[in-house]
């Protein structure tokens, strides 16, 4: 395995910026956030995020707003995107990903957006080297390291990096900059594999109190048409926040205006939260109630993406929980879910 | 690659005006259109927006769509504004239509209420070029006002043909009107069906629907053979936008007919 020391690291950020546009965590305020980074002026070295960013990665291949179609159609097709460099991704951040693929890629229909850009981006992840009090990445399953869909991960290792390639592509970064590299030192492998044992426990430890047993999907799909959910989103102020925050949500609404002489389409990031999302011809809206909606999104995440799409639609980030409003923990939810019965006052159609 | 999200051209060749609020739109689409029976399209107005229609013609000619349209909102009031010659777009197919090979050699009930004829002709042209198929069709229609009855001119031409019968009512009786007085429902009372063999397709407005499955079920239908239009905000059509879903199930993609039995105990399914 190579080593890469950290001002090699920026040296390598700043050659690929001549091609790429790329992405780093930036600091702002006291946070840490995904910003593109100064071809003419790269910095000394490539801050350093020891968990997640607060933003969702989503946001760099499923952009809040872009025009999906013009009429009449364009004679030419798009031209290609400028191709990317992100750096910052964690575990968590591909695992999202990789639902995204499912949905936006891997089936019948395709979004050609977030194809060509996936496909351009290369993605430099890393180790967590901490975690933040929301953090639940093992209750979902997963480990704070990233395990697939990169192209380079570095691991922190005695002032500088150790670095593996995922892919080819990131096979022959590497190899076009052995300048860069140094043979890792003896025992590099296994030190690597202790620190990210030592942060896993550490991140299981932090979850002890929220104990849960059952697999989610049974939790939560016991609960379909129970008044449970009027007592989890008693604080809720349907801020939507927990959606935009979330890298695996993707709801969005197509809106369409004159553009020109012509018109276009627009994707906008939607959420399910929002009263009017699912209203119908007339105004009837099929989710009216908070606690409706509330159990959607829930149902959503742990049942039926599971059903659909093979994996569950949450990777234990905790952006939902830092960012909510009314102080929401999913973690909680999650293990009232499984513990607690309030029957039923739902209108189903039983005979 | 393809973009699913951009509509493909299609001209409006004639506007045949069903009621005051009901028109059928005749399109040529850019390119042949292969659909199944019960598949939707989006049709597309350019600058104002999408909605999601069945087409009431025939499966059996893509290159010429009809498509049924109730003045409902937005999207629609500007469909209704269009004259021939005009350029939309359009979508599709989405969903997986009705459940075709399930007629085969069965008594078949359709029940439709409104403008929710217009689906089930495109099954009624599939059944009807397949003499034979269903060991029988039986149509059953209700609408407000006579005036408010689609296709009139063609009931003659459906009830002539062997083993196809049709009812219509409308709700209240009405100068002129000589036919059934009353709901659907009251149209599915007493039928010479056997319940327990023959298969129901309905589509209408959620809350006949509802009683339409509760009465076919009533009289010895199994849940399992009467199928439901389920109507939703569909807008991608490829099951990701996250509007359509009853349950687990993604209307657009898995829909948008479903049977009662899949349905009846989610709740709010039904309204
Ligand atoms: C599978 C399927 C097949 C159908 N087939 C037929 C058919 O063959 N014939 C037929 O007549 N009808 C059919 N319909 C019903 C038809 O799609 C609706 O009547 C149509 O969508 C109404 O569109 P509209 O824009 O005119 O109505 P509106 O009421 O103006 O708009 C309805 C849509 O716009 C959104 N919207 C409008 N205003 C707002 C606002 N202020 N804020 C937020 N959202 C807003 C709603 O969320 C909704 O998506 C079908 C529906 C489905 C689901
Ligand atoms: S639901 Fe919350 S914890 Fe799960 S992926 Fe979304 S933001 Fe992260
Ligand atoms: S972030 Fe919290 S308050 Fe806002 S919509 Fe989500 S659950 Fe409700």
């Amino acid at each position: 395995m190579k080593r890469i020391a950290a001002p090699a690291l920026a040296r390598l950020a700043a050659e690929l910026a001549r091609t790429h546009d790329v992405f780093v965590p930036l600091a702002a305020g006291d946070r840490l956030v995904l910003g593109r980074l100064d071809p003419a002026a790269p910095p000394a070295a490539i801050p350093w995020n020891p968990w997640r960013l607060s933003e969702p990665l989503k946001s760099i291949w499923f952009p809040p707003g872009r025009v999906l179609a013009r009429w009449p159609r364009p004679a030419a097709p798009p031209a290609p995107p400028r191709p990317r460099a992100l750096f910052g991704a964690k575990g968590c951040d591909l695992r999202a990903v990789s639902c995204l693929d499912r949905v936006l890629r891997d089936h019948e229909f395709r979004d050609p957006g977030w194809c060509a850009a996936r496909e351009s981006t290369l993605v430099v992840a890393g180790d967590c080297t901490g975690a933040a009090d929301s953090c639940f990445c093992t209750m979902m399953g997963d480990l704070p390291h990233p395990r697939d869909l990169f192209d380079l991960c570095l691991s922190p290792l005695e002032g500088g990096f150790l670095v593996e390639a995922g892919t080819e592509r990131g096979e022959r970064l590497l190899a076009g900059h052995g300048d860069l590299l140094e043979e890792a030192p003896p025992g590099a492998a296994e030190r690597r594999a202790e620190a990210r044992e030592a942060l896993a426990a550490r991140v299981r430890k932090g979850n002890e109190r929220f104990p849960v047993r059952d697999p989610f999907e049974k939790s939560v799909a016991k609960h379909e048409g129970t008044a449970i959910w009027g007592a989890l989103a008693a604080t809720c102020v349907e801020c939507n926040a927990c959606n935009i925050a979330c890298p695996t949500c993707h709801c969005f609404l197509l809106h369409d205006l004159p553009a020109g002489e012509g018109a276009a389409r627009l994707r906008l990031w939607d959420s399910c939260f929002h009263a009017g999302h699912a209203r119908m011809a007339g105004g009837l809206t099929p989710r009216l109630q908070l606690t409706e909606r509330f159990r959607n999104h829930y149902h959503h995440k742990f049942v039926s993406f599971p059903r659909n799409w093979g994996v569950t639609a949450c990777t234990g980030c905790g952006r939902c929980v830092e960012a909510c409003m009314g102080r929401i923990d999913k973690r909680e939810c999650l293990h009232r879910l499984e513990t607690r019965w309030i029957p039923s006052e739902v209108p189903a159609e039983v005979d | 690659m393809g973009n699913d999200f951009e509509p493909l051209p299609a001209r409006v060749e004639e506007v045949v005006v069903e009621t005051p609020t009901i028109r059928t739109f005749v399109l040529r689409p850019a390119a042949p259109v292969p659909f199944r029976a019960g598949q939707f399209l989006q049709l597309y107005v350019p600058g104002v927006g999408e909605a999601p229609f069945t087409p009431s013609s025939s499966p059996s000619e893509p290159e010429r769509l009809e498509i049924t349209v109730l003045r409902a909102g937005r999207v629609t009031a500007a469909l209704h504004a269009l004259r021939a010659g005009e350029e939309i777009g359009v979508r599709g197919p989405f969903g997986r239509g009705y459940p075709l090979a399930r007629l085969e050699g069965r008594e078949v009930v359709v029940v439709g209420g409104g403008v929710g004829l217009a689906p089930l002709r495109s099954l009624l042209h599939a059944l009807f070029e397949r003499p034979g198929f269903a060991r029988r069709v039986s149509i059953k229609y209700g609408a407000r006002a006579p005036g408010e009855l689609c296709f009139r001119r063609q009931y003659a031409d459906w009830a002539a043909r062997p083993g196809v019968d049709f009812t219509a009512t409308i709700d209240r009786p009405a100068e002129g009107w000589t036919g059934r007085v009353g709901l659907v429902t009251t149209l599915l009372d007493g039928m010479d069906v056997d319940p327990r063999t023959a298969c129901a397709l309905s589509c209408g407005p959620e809350v006949m629907l509802r009683f339409v499955a509760r009465k076919l079920v009533d009289v010895g239908f199994p849940a399992e053979s009467v199928f439901l239009s389920m109507n939703r905000n569909m807008s991608c059509g490829m099951g990701i936008c996250g509007r359509c879903n009853v349950g687990s199930v993604f209307l657009c993609r898995d829909g948008p007919d479903l049977s009662y039995a899949e349905v009846r105990h989610v709740p709010y399914a039904l309204g």
